[in-house]
């Protein structure tokens, strides 16, 4: 199998594996109990604080870790609303349902909640949010770093600053963004911003919610006062190990992985431009450099994507969490981009361990399946070297 | 170190260890398991396996298990849940006041939001009575929680005969099995619970790890807490953790398979260990008087102060209060609620043995913790 | 014989060294008999903490000392402590120690202050009991 979803998942790294092994057999102590074991379960933790948190230059009594990016998302949005009176919450319209859900479950409660228009390439239309927030009572502006599905990477600073003057928390969703460009918490001028362990080569079931302490927010979890009672509940050791593990992997890994993705994805979209009008979805945008998505006009994402599983790559068209669905893309819609190409859309996210040469099967394979579909193409030569 | 604190966590079994393995590796099985593609395909068959192994256990169906990322949150889950869900029903609550802190803080947590909560006290055997509860019902009363197995004295509160009356007056019940899962034999088809907290952790499984049974027929309803992609039908949104998925079920498993053998085993070591410590005068069983799980010895030492009995016994991990709320340093006030006072519940040990635990450690134990009392009463003036 | 607790190399509670040594190993514990045996006694509220602390006084000097102590860990290396400073003292000597003298010397922190506050208790009883049976 030629994996290509990293945005999905990232397999987990072999020795961010090595590192949390002697904690699933290992010492195994709850690291609230009191005695020497307790301690060295707790001593783990920390550790693992202090490395998520130097990936994003934030200080380790900024984290707040969670079960995974979902559970942080829902804490940043729903926790910053009980906080405080309630008042409007802003999200871009280009956010990940975990952004989306929790606001809409506070619309529904009465919270005054609005979209933040994008233009056709995914960006956050900075002056319409000028705009927008003019009409004060702002509590919370939620803004990803860069988006799940097209890899749009938006000016977080520029919006923080402006959520500030405004009075709001800034919120930013920086789960695709981590370990694909350089993060900066402190730079951001988020109030709040967040992690996911398995998307950075970590193992599923950690994350992490930075959170500036000025900040009130109301738990999600209650229960036992772990994370300064911000997180009720048993800390998954062995998890929270491998997420601190990955980030430092990330940390100083990050520029050899940006030049190996973006040669990857650069390499795919050249040899996939020669396709009779396919579209790529915010090419003109500044993009995380592993990420590519496009579609073919006519060709609809549920065929091609199973004639790609069936030839053993594993790709998707948008958010794995909406697969399933015959729904087009929000996000694509969001664009501007019609729902007929929207439900053509095709995601590839390369990683660290693909190849060229995976790459280059990929495409081959892609052009020839669409090939067999009847989409006209010029004819395409291999590269030199592949078969 | 002799590791008498199975009830605070346990260790993770082998063979949950090993069945965890090819989900820690590439291989094809690393995927979302909401993608639709290979790699996701077989994570998620790995996952319906796993619901499968965790529903067995407790004699419920795979669809009524809901995947969360522990105890604390299938807790947080059941009780918001149901009372934003049911907020027509009324805004009363009636849980114990030996609750694990999960519970507890989280009704804290709903009567700053308005919702009423009675915490029944037990009685002298540790227990709240299904009379209590019964009377202490209002037309207003959404739900009960109470759990199954106390987790610091191991006493049983009586849910088969509670939950029918419950059921009869149209009131929700939820328990917190935690500490019950693996140790007493479990059968929903025949004990009318509607919502039911799972731990990994505590039966042998990884941490991080955890399941809410929520009824279908009749059907409990919960309005999600987390929100998000969906996942669980839409009760739970969020990446499903496989490896963990995976662990939980494989321990959940095995649990099934040893339940009877190794509750007798646990049973001979804790009477061992009881045998040693009853010989000293002035110590005071906990629970005494109620059924209580093998694994479970929690006594009260007289005469001697609290603190300095813990750190008399540094090589011994046991406890005195739940791990949870320990940090914290305040004295058990599940004790306290069984009577014992500030100073006897700080001088108290939880002795909570398990799987590995052999007849050696529990001899040693014995022998450390005698001497250690014998050596304070000395110390003490008259 | 009393047992000692696990031994000085095993400190996992971030007890101070001086506290832990006496704790573990208590030293001077005991009762004292006999002519010019005095006793002092000192309790915290509620009695949750309890010192005695008794002295054999000859020719004007502390001869021999011994302590019994109810509490944390602190409270009986304090009483430890006491014992072992009052020999060889006078009972002005022994008089002139107090709480701030033992916080020091056992690094006794902010939380456990109350334990050298029970110490100086315990010096003023005996200190008085000695004078007393004059």
């Amino acid at each position: 199998m030629i994996y290509l979803d990293h945005n999905a998942t990232a397999p987990l790294d072999a020795r961010v594996r090595e590192t949390m092994l002697p904690y699933l057999g290992g010492p195994y102590a709850n690291p609230s109990s009191q005695h020497r074991m307790g301690r060295a379960a707790r001593d783990a933790v920390e550790t693992a604080r202090a490395q998520v948190a130097a990936l994003a230059g934030a200080s380790a009594g900024e984290v707040i870790f969670t079960s995974g990016g979902t559970e942080a998302n829902n804490l940043a949005v729903k926790g910053t609303a009980l906080a405080a009176p309630r008042g409007r919450l802003l999200y871009s319209a280009v956010e990940h349902p975990c952004v989306v859900e929790p606001m809409q479950a506070l619309a529904a409660r009465g919270w005054p909640v609005e979209t933040l228009a994008v233009d056709g390439e995914g960006r956050v239309d900075l002056a319409a949010f000028e705009h927008q927030i003019k009409g004060g009572e702002v509590r919370l502006v939620s803004c990803m770093v860069a988006n799940n599905e097209t890899g749009v990477i938006q000016d977080v600073a520029r919006l923080a600053a402006l959520a500030r003057r405004a009075g709001a928390v800034f919120h930013a969703d920086a789960v695709q963004a981590a370990g694909k460009i350089p993060l900066s918490f402190p730079d951001s001028r988020a109030h709040l911003m967040s992690l996911s362990s398995h998307k950075i080569y970590g193992p599923k079931g950690a994350g992490a919610l930075f959170a500036d302490p000025a900040v009130p927010l109301e738990p999600l979890l209650h229960g036992g006062g772990q994370e300064r009672h911000l997180r009720g509940g048993t800390e998954n050791v062995a998890a929270l190990v491998g997420f601190g593990a990955a980030a430092e992997l990330a940390r100083t890994e990050l520029a050899a992985r940006m030049a190996h993705a973006r040669r990857l994805r650069d390499r795919l979209q050249a040899r996939l431009a020669a396709l009779p009008g396919l579209v790529s979805f915010g090419a003109r945008a500044e993009r995380l450099p592993n990420t590519l998505q496009f579609a073919v006009p006519g060709v609809h994402s549920a065929t091609l994507l199973g004639l790609l599983d069936k030839q053993g790559f594993a790709v998707s068209s948008g958010s794995a969490c909406a697969s399933g669905t015959d729904e087009p893309s929000p996000v694509l819609l969001a664009m501007g981009v019609p729902a007929e190409l929207a439900l053509c859309a095709i995601r590839v996210s390369v990683g660290k361990d693909n190849t060229e040469g995976e790459v280059d099967r990929f495409a081959a394979a892609l052009c020839g399946l669409l090939a067999g579909l009847g989409v006209s193409m010029p004819s395409v030569k291999p590269a030199a070297g592949v078969v | 170190m002799i590791y008498l604190d199975y009830a605070a966590t346990t260790p993770l079994d082998p063979a949950a260890y090993e069945a965890m393995q090819p989900y820690l590796r590439p291989g094809g099985a690393h995927g979302n398991p909401a993608s639709d593609h290979l790699a996701g395909k077989r994570a998620r068959e790995a996952v319906e396996r796993a619901r499968a192994q965790v529903a067995a256990l407790i004699g419920a169906l795979p669809a009524e298990i809901v995947w969360t990322s522990g105890a604390t949150e299938s807790d947080n889950l059941a009780l918001k849940g149901a009372l934003e869900f049911y907020a027509d029903r009324g805004r009363h609550v009636v849980t114990s006041m030996v609750e694990h802190k999960a519970v507890l803080d989280t009704c804290r947590y709903l009567e700053t939001r308005g919702t009423k909560v009675t915490y029944l006290r037990p009685g002298a055997d540790g227990r709240v009575a299904p009379e209590q509860v019964l009377e202490a019902l209002t037309p207003g009363t959404v739900l009960v929680s109470l759990m199954w197995v106390n987790n610091e004295t191991g006493v049983i509160h009586e849910v088969e005969r509670l939950a029918p009356a419950l059921r009869e007056r149209g009131v929700l019940f939820h328990v917190d099995a935690a500490q019950a899962a693996g140790k007493i034999a479990l059968d929903l088809r025949t004990v009318p619970v509607d919502l039911l907290s799972l731990s990994a952790h505590k039966a042998y499984g990884p941490k991080g790890m955890g399941a809410l049974f929520v009824r279908k027929k009749p059907r409990a309803r919960l309005a999600p807490q987390l929100h998000g992609g969906g996942h669980e039908q839409g009760m739970r949104s969020g990446t499903l953790p496989t490896h963990q998925i995976v662990g939980m079920g494989e321990a959940f498993r095995i649990a099934g398979e040893r339940l009877a053998q190794e509750g007798a085993a646990l049973a001979v070591l804790r009477e061992r260990l009881w045998a040693c410590l009853r010989e000293l005068p002035q110590v005071f069983l906990n629970g005494e008087g109620a059924p209580r799980v093998p694994g479970i010895l929690n006594v009260s030492f007289g005469g001697v102060e609290g603190e300095s009995l813990r750190a008399s016994l540094p090589e011994l991990a046991g406890s005195s209060g739940s791990a949870c709320s320990s940090a914290t340093g305040e004295s058990s006030y599940v004790l306290r609620a069984l009577g014992r006072d500030d100073e006897l519940a700080n001088a108290s040990l939880r002795f909570s043995l398990g799987r590995f635990t052999t007849e050696a450690e529990i001899d040693q134990a014995a022998e450390q913790v005698v001497a250690q009392v014998r050596r304070l009463r000395a110390l003490a003036p008259a | 014989m009393s047992a000692t607790a696990a031994g000085p190399g095993v400190n996992p509670f971030g007890y101070s060294d001086a506290v832990w040594r006496r704790f573990t190993e208590a030293p001077r514990a005991g009762l004292l008999e006999g002519p010019g045996t005095r006793t002092g006694r000192a309790a915290t509220p509620a009695n949750r903490s309890r010192l005695q602390l008794q002295a054999r006084i000859s020719g004007g000097r502390i001869e021999d000392a011994r302590f019994q102590a109810y509490g944390c860990p602190t409270a009986i290396a304090v009483g430890a402590w006491l014992a072992e400073r009052a020999i060889g003292r006078s009972l002005d000597e022994l008089a002139a120690i107090g709480a701030a003298e033992i916080r020091q010397a056992l690094e006794i922190p902010d939380t456990r202050l109350h334990c050298a506050l029970l110490g100086e208790d315990a010096i003023k009883s005996l200190v008085e009991a000695a004078s007393a049976a004059k």
